[in-house]
């Protein structure tokens, strides 16, 4: 019994369409695709609005007058649109560059550089052969990989030497190759939910 | 044309017509074939498990519509075991559209009537917050200093849970679900490096090898590998959903990915080897 | 001091250092001060939500009112459900939180956000067919590995050959774990570098044209 609830059928019918340009082409899609952009910006708008309700706003409402000078800088990223004034924007955008590196790059040492090196530099034998092995396969690797992108020096690449990065390379593609294994599931995995929607939510043939 | 050459040239159309086909096979008709659990889903049911009642868990729908059909049958069923096991849960959003999920999944995981769970007191939801990692470093440093409601506007004073919770030294382990990269290194940058809390990850597949290292050096407890991931949570957990039902869908539609595969190799080294 | 560049540079510069400052020291001005730092920087990072939909406005409405290009009732089409989703979405107060506001959304974004990433799916399978060749060594080690986990993945053969999923779950571990961590220290390095190069003004690209 196909569903007769509006919001299922428009649903379908975006999701059929959308579907439809891995096929070819064609005005469904179109259709489906600029109701797509439209959908995410307004969406976009809706919840930037909320947020800055929510803390901004409230602060201000609390006697918190240093928010002006925030409401103020947040108005002025739209600056960008101006062809005199343009360069007012970069006032928020500084602020929100500095912030965003400064909060990423202090951690960034610790975990992508200093803890990737200790558990690296662990044992390498371990209690039972196979683990042995896979601790040294792991070790080649990343030293290997690493040697793999130095370019600085013009040497590494180059005889005897030339064959860390050479070695680098090939777990780099054997990793990538997971790495594709694993995106095929994450696509199908994905399109897998709609076609359930289909068949359970709209056509209802299955439980 | 040879017939290497045709076998190297089936049309798109026929190829996505059988795709489609082999998705809806296994869709109408499902096998329930056995699981294999992976061991990084088996430490985060694990490290969930054993985690003392009371706890308070920080957990983050960091995806949105395209990630729901991999990651929120995995987060329902992570629900299912944090509220059995009496956990307490303050969430969060660091995607646009994670507080549209926030309802589908609670549909799913229904606290009230199966846990006896109360709003407020065993779980609360911020809705999004906007800046991704500054979003992150605001929480865990002051909570109260961002936020003064939650999701649907209400004090966060008046809500036991929210007030009680003030930073990152009160939040027992850090858990989130995410599509974006970012937000999986801003968790283990934010939580793990600065705060020393513990972080279970759930992702997609895809992002599964880069986000590995932070598994390996112990930085995670645990990682969700996509709809994988969330299947074996559904098994382990018991509570059976849309992942474990994909991994039929993934079997029909894995192996005649795997058929084109082979077809095309054979053929083009069929091909190369009578061109010589 | 030029206040178009020299200013934007020193803000950038002071809010990344007392960032970089909380992380290393425990002094309580510096924690207060990056508090708020925080608590700006997600209302202007809400701020910054909009811009996207400005941008819209200008190419959109441009094409609407020229209507000179075939396809301007389609502009015409996704301005108008912009204007929908925040219209409903501001109209009713309660924001994401009305159900009005989670009708369309079920309806209109959830089908399409969920479609768009996933029907790449039909792409892989092509891909894969029309791609995915051992043509030489290098070539066949990415395939080696591909094939394996794809097999691992898929639920019927490690049922039927368990030896399946202990293969894949083995490529995840030594194989995975030794390049991405090799990958993972270069990309920190660089991202370390690139911040600090964007800190003391060296990197200067996100100022926009001059």
């Amino acid at each position: 019994m196909v569903s007769m609830d509006p919001q299922i059928w428009i649903a379908a019918f975006l999701t059929l369409a959308a579907t439809s340009y891995a096929f070819r082409d064609n005005k469904a899609f179109k259709f489906a695709e600029n109701t797509f952009i439209g959908v995410a910006a307004g969406h976009q708008i809706v919840m930037g609005v909320k947020n800055i309700r929510d803390y901004g706003w409230s602060h201000l409402m609390q006697g918190e007058m240093i928010y002006i000078v925030v409401f103020l800088l947040g108005v002025m990223l739209y600056a960008r649109y101006h062809k005199e004034y343009y360069w007012l924007y970069r006032y928020p955008i500084a602020f929100l560059v500095g912030n965003g590196v400064g909060i990423s790059i202090r951690a960034g040492i610790h975990s992508d550089f200093t803890l990737q090196i200790a558990e690296t530099a662990s044992p390498l034998i371990a209690s039972t052969a196979m683990g042995s092995i896979n601790n040294i396969i792991t070790f080649v690797g990343v030293i290997t990989a690493l040697s793999h992108f130095i370019f600085t020096y013009e040497g590494m690449h180059k005889d005897t030497l030339g064959w860390g990065p050479k070695i680098g390379r090939w777990m780099i593609l054997l990793a990538l190759g997971a790495s594709f294994g694993n995106t095929v599931m994450t696509r199908f995995g994905m399109y897998q939910g709609r076609v359930i929607f289909l068949l359970r939510e709209w056509l209802q043939i299955i439980a | 044309m040879s017939i290497w050459e045709k076998l190297m040239s089936i049309p798109r159309e026929v190829i996505m017509a059988l795709v489609f086909i082999a998705i809806l096979i296994p869709a109408l008709n499902p096998l329930g074939l056995p699981l294999m659990v992976g061991s990084m889903s088996q430490a985060w049911y694990d490290t969930v498990d054993n985690m003392p009642a009371g706890s308070i868990v920080l957990f983050d729908i960091g995806y949105g519509s395209g990630g729901y059909p991999s990651l929120g049958p995995g987060n329902i069923a992570a629900f299912h075991q944090m509220f059995e096991n009496d956990l307490r849960i303050v969430m969060m959003a660091t995607d646009l559209e994670g507080s549209m999920m926030y309802p589908l999944i609670m549909a799913g995981v229904k606290p009230e009537s199966n846990y006896g769970a109360v709003y407020g007191e065993d779980y609360v939801f911020l809705g999004y917050i906007a800046g991704t990692q500054t979003a992150m470093a605001g929480v865990l440093g002051d909570l109260h200093a961002l936020a003064s409601a939650d999701y649907q506007g209400t004090s966060l004073s008046s809500l036991p849970l929210a007030a009680e919770v003030g930073g990152a030294e009160d939040f027992d382990i850090v858990a989130y679900m995410t599509t974006a990269g970012g937000t999986a290194e801003g968790w283990v940058y934010q939580a793990y490096s600065q705060y020393d809390r513990p972080i279970l990850g759930g992702c997609l597949s895809m992002m599964t090898t880069s986000i590995k290292p932070y598994y390996d050096s112990g930085q995670m407890l645990g990682l969700m590998d996509g709809i994988k991931g969330a299947a074996d949570l559904e098994f382990l957990t018991g509570h059976a959903g849309d992942a474990i039902i994909s991994s039929d869908i993934l079997s029909f539609t894995q192996t005649l990915v795997l058929i084109f595969i082979l077809i095309g190799n054979v053929a083009f080294w069929m091909q190369k080897g009578g061109g010589k | 001091m030029d206040y178009r560049r020299d200013i934007p540079l020193a803000i950038t510069f002071l809010v990344g250092i007392i960032a970089v400052l909380d992380y290393y020291t425990t002094f309580e001005s510096v924690t207060n001060t990056f508090t708020v730092i925080k608590n700006w920087g997600v209302v202007l990072q809400a701020f910054a939500l909009g811009l996207g939909a400005v941008n819209l406005f200008r190419v959109h409405g441009k094409r609407v009112s020229e209507r000179t290009r075939e396809d301007w009732m389609f502009s015409g089409w996704l301005l108008l459900m912009l204007v929908l989703f925040v219209v409903v979405g501001l109209g009713t107060g309660q924001y994401d939180a009305s159900t009005q506001y989670a009708w369309i959304y079920n309806a209109l974004y959830m089908p399409l956000g969920a479609t768009m990433y996933s029907s790449l799916a039909f792409y892989m399978a092509y891909g894969s067919y029309k791609v995915l060749r051992a043509r030489n060594f290098e070539a066949a080690l990415l395939f080696i590995t591909a094939v394996l986990v794809i097999i691992g993945n898929t639920p019927i053969f490690p049922a039927t050959f368990p030896v399946f999923f202990n293969i894949r779950e083995w490529i995840f571990g030594p194989i995975v774990s030794g390049a991405y961590r090799g990958i993972r220290i270069g990309v920190g390095i660089g991202a370390v570098v690139l911040g600090i190069k964007t800190l003391v003004g060296l990197e200067t690209g996100y100022l926009g044209r001059w």
